[in-house]
């Protein structure tokens, strides 16, 4: 209740605040503003309660609420408990709301001193309402006998045994029986990533749509210049902490989901990189704008478009128009959400292009005055080929929506589209982001060309010789590395000499290095990794991947949950221990599988436990049968297979995903004596036992192999069983086997270190371009080197 | 400045030709098992794990076998290249890649869709009474 009414009341206070802004800037008047700023700061404080409010009822296990029930549970440690606030749709949008209050006072602070104030605020307080909106629709505070009525409420005396219940309305005699304990957090999100990672992404999302405020204010005081000064620190904000949000996913997936790849196209992990594509090609246009006045237009239509593919992205993923195409299952949100999302789109989209058409007309034309050879064309080819990728990006995560248009029916892209369309771009813009670093701004001569690039060229040349001496064959692979390469050493050269300068200016370049870095790491450990599956009898070693050995010495048990399985690798001289882990859900007997890493830093080895295979001694030979065929075996012992036994299941056990059991049943004969007995398959859910079939006719047992059984036409059922005598085969050893996918991933530390170089390269950028925002009017634009 | 023009849109044609000639490459169309069958293509189809029947893991080639029936309820044998997927007891529907071959679905790529655990139902209430 409580929750409900801070929610619809911030509502309020950020309309009242967002009519306040409309109001200064349309009529000029002081009060309003002053209104307006009281109504935000009341409904940021209101926003901040709700949030907390949320959080107490999750800590407090107030299972009463259906959020807190569908995503938390008692025995999730604090920290967990704390990530299930966004495991759900409500509650992430309540973190996205919250940041972009708090973004929003920031932001307030920012523009007020420069004058921006009234027009910033009054776009960003029509996005906070949005979000308020969806807290409407999707309600976070939702009492759980709201949503189950019919399985919750109750009239009548209360039982004695009742405590966990809630009176509804009390002079009617309703009241309802809460849950007691919650459904708790899927356990693929139940480790320290979910705590920080969605924090990051949300941060990024958030930010997304400064660049958008800002061009939508720019629009509307018909500023067509000095905008992007102002918004440009938020800009390099929003491509850092975005930027960072998705490699930490990307971390996530490769270190502890075990997806094998840090990197899967998933539309997930497309719809957080299709904006970020975006914002980081609305950087160089910003730059080249603030520098020669140049790209006016191409500067608002990327600023809408970060928020709007954020918007997009959002819709994307948390509509459920992908239906089956994502690994992400995201529950489908119901349709309110779906035409909210996508009436946001629409406002948000018709909005700032809207108003950007009307203000077409009457913006300067600014002269080109570069040339080709210039900085500027540099600039905008690269921020082109960015965008071309983030265009495709965008067409290949749509795909289900366009195919379901065009053809009716709805089918997704291999992930070798994404690979086909962005390697060629990639390798344009990796060459892009050498020359553009060698040319001057306006125009260059091709001498000071040839002459800045003539060392790193030399070095691209030696490198990419060097590759393909070492076995690097495939043609588009050299490209993309020779033009990664010819970033790396133009930026390296180019850096050093601005470091050695002023180190305030290198950010551009050390981001840069950042991309060559993350592009080679890209080639070396996707393309260049070496995998191999191979089975491990305990405590026998195993050579894999050319000078690995592998040795399994057993299985250990963590927690409760977790088992973890020790594998020696011994490698030259070098001896390590592994230990990839399988765990297996005590609530609904799921199993995980975890990998570990041994990280080596020239490359990783990285070890998934696939299978244990525990020897069950029922190795003898092997029969198939089709119902009523006989089959005789040594010693004259027959078997014929009667029938099966499917009077478990039509119980409906299995289909409520509970225990249930087959059985075979069997004749067997021996010396003209008859005897019926029956194998069994007991699937408990957690695991599937076979019982064998025994008769006091001879020692040999049958055991279930593999079931055919089929409805339509009964006789063509098949069985498959095993057939020993268990005396025979106990003396064998019995040795456990573990099956694991092993692989190699070389230099994948670059990616790591390229992305850390990139985020550096991002602040220091965004530390200059405040202090350029501070002094507005002060020309301090010194060349970049 | 015309010849700019022309020489950018000539690009941009270049690219979107290049981008849709990839699309329909790379398009993996959602079907059932009997187009499957009938195609050489690289497919997806969407179906259910029949829990009763053999389902095992191939360690030597590192394939796991099951037996899935799609929505059309035709039942059909799927290896899939690599290990029983996380969350695969769960699933409520898969998804499954590949192509259809020498009377089995041969699955490059598997998706386990498992909403349900996820999703308030009021099965599930009831049980944490």
């Amino acid at each position: 209740m409580i929750g409900e009414i801070f929610v619809k009341l911030a509502f309020t206070a950020v309309l009242v605040a967002c009519g306040g802004y409309y109001y200064t800037f349309t009529r000029g008047n002081a009060r309003s503003l002053n209104v307006a700023r009281y109504a935000y700061h009341t409904g940021a404080v209101l926003i901040l309660s709700f949030c907390s409010y949320l959080l107490y009822l999750i800590l407090t296990h107030q299972f009463q609420y259906t959020y807190v029930w569908n995503y938390s549970s008692t025995d999730l440690p604090t920290p967990l408990l704390i990530s299930t606030f966004y495991a759900g749709q409500e509650g992430s949008f309540s973190l996205w709301t919250l940041y972009t209050t708090i973004i929003g006072v920031a932001l307030m602070g920012y523009c007020a001193k420069r004058g921006y104030e009234s027009e910033v605020m009054f776009v960003w307080t029509m996005i906070l309402s949005a979000l308020l909106l969806m807290l409407l629709v999707k309600n976070p505070f939702e009492l759980i006998w709201n949503t189950f009525p019919k399985d919750l409420l109750r009239t009548g005396p209360i039982g004695p045994d009742v405590t966990n219940f809630a009176w509804v309305d009390q002079a009617k005699g309703i009241w309802a029986q809460f849950p007691v304990e919650g459904k708790g957090l899927n356990p693929l999100l139940q480790n320290y990533w979910m705590v920080i990672h969605p924090q990051i992404l949300f941060t990024g999302f958030t930010s997304m749509a400064v660049p958008y405020t800002f061009a939508v204010a720019g629009l509307l005081r018909r500023d067509y210049q000095s905008w992007v000064k102002v918004a440009k620190p938020w800009t390099v904000f929003g491509a850092a902490t975005l930027g960072t949000g998705i490699i930490l996913g990307g971390y996530w997936a490769y270190e502890t989901l075990g997806w094998g790849g840090y990197w899967g196209w998933d539309p997930v992990e497309n719809s957080s990189l299709i904006p970020w594509l975006v914002c980081v090609s609305s950087v160089h246009t910003m730059m080249s704008q603030r520098r020669s006045g140049t790209f006016v237009r191409t500067n608002f239509v990327l600023s809408i478009l970060c928020f709007i593919m954020v918007l997009y992205s959002t819709f994307l993923t948390r509509s459920g128009v992908l239906g089956e195409t994502s690994v992400h299952s995201f529950v489908s949100p119901g349709m309110w959400a779906y035409w909210i999302l996508l009436g946001f789109i629409l406002l948000f989209g018709g909005f700032g292009f809207g108003l950007l058409l009307r203000r077409m007309k009457e913006m300067p034309k600014i002269p080109v005055e570069h040339t080709i050879y210039s900085r500027e064309f540099a600039l905008f080819l690269g921020a082109f080929a960015i965008c071309l990728a983030a265009v495709f990006i965008t067409i290949g995560t749509s795909s289900p929506i366009i195919t379901n248009i065009l053809k009716g029916k709805s089918s997704a892209v291999d992930t070798a589209f994404y690979v086909k369309t962005t390697l060629p771009l990639g390798i344009i813009i990796a060459l892009l982001a050498g020359f553009g670093q060698l040319l001057w701004w306006k125009a260059s001569t091709a001498e000071s060309l040839l002459k800045g690039m003539i060392y790193p060229l030399i070095s691209t040349v030696l490198f990419t010789a060097g590759l393909v001496a070492y076995g690097v064959r495939d043609v588009s692979m050299i490209i993309f590395s020779f033009s990664a390469a010819f970033a790396l050493f133009v930026n390296i050269l180019v850096g050093y000499r601005i470091f050695t300068g002023n180190p305030k200016y290198a950010g551009g370049a050390i981001a840069h290095i950042g991309v060559a870095l993350l592009f080679l790491g890209f080639v070396s450990s996707a393309r260049y990794d070496d995998k191999q599956t191979v089975s491990l009898p305990q405590g026998q070693s195993t050579e894999i991947l050319g000078g690995y050995t592998l040795t399994y010495i057993g299985e250990r048990p963590i927690d409760e949950e977790r088992f973890g399985f020790d594998v020696q690798v011994q490698h030259g001289n070098e001896q390590y221990r592994v230990l990839p882990t399988m765990r297996i859900s005590a609530k609904d007997n799921t199993m995980m599988r975890h990998p570990d890493i041994l990280n080596m830093y020239t490359k990783d080895f990285y070890i998934t436990p696939l299978s244990v295979e525990t020897p069950d001694g029922k190795s003898g030979e092997s029969i198939a049968l089709l119902k009523g065929e006989s089959k005789t075996l040594a010693d004259d012992l027959k078997v014929t297979f009667v029938d099966f036994d499917f009077n478990d299941m039509q119980k409906g056990k299995m289909l409520e995903g509970g225990a249930f059991t087959i059985g075979v049943e069997l004749l067997v004969e021996l010396n003209g004596k008859k005897e019926a007995v029956k194998a069994l398959m007991k699937n408990s859910g957690r695991e599937i036992t076979y019982i064998p079939a025994k008769s006091s006719l001879s020692d040999v047992e049958f055991t279930i192999q593999k079931i055919q059984p089929n409805k339509e036409e009964p006789a063509k059922s098949r069985v498959e069983l095993s057939a020993a005598d268990p005396q025979k085969i106990s003396h064998q050893p019995k040795v456990e086997t573990l099956v694991v996918e092993a692989s190699i991933k070389p230099y994948i530390n670059l990616v790591w270190m390229g992305t850390v170089t990139l985020v550096v390269g991002f602040i220091l950028t965004i530390v200059r371009r405040v202090q350029e925002a501070r002094g507005l009017n002060e020309e301090q634009e010194s060349a970049d080197f | 400045m015309n010849m700019k023009i022309i020489i950018a849109g000539i690009i941009i044609v270049a690219a979107l030709v290049f981008g849709a000639i990839s699309f329909v490459d790379t398009n993996v169309e959602y079907t059932d098992f009997q187009s499957a069958a009938s195609t050489h293509k690289k497919v997806q189809v969407k179906g259910a794990w029949l829990r009763d029947r053999d389902a095992s893991f191939d360690g030597t080639k590192s394939q796991f076998s099951f037996y899935m029936k799609d929505d059309n309820g035709k039942e059909v044998r799927v290896v899939l290249d690599g290990a029983k997927p996380n969350n695969f007891e769960l699933a409520e529907a898969i998804v499954v890649k590949g192509r259809y071959q020498d009377g089995y679905f041969h699955a490059s790529d598997i998706l386990t869709k498992c909403p349900s655990k996820y999703e308030a139902d009021p099965a599930s209430v009831k049980k944490t009474l």
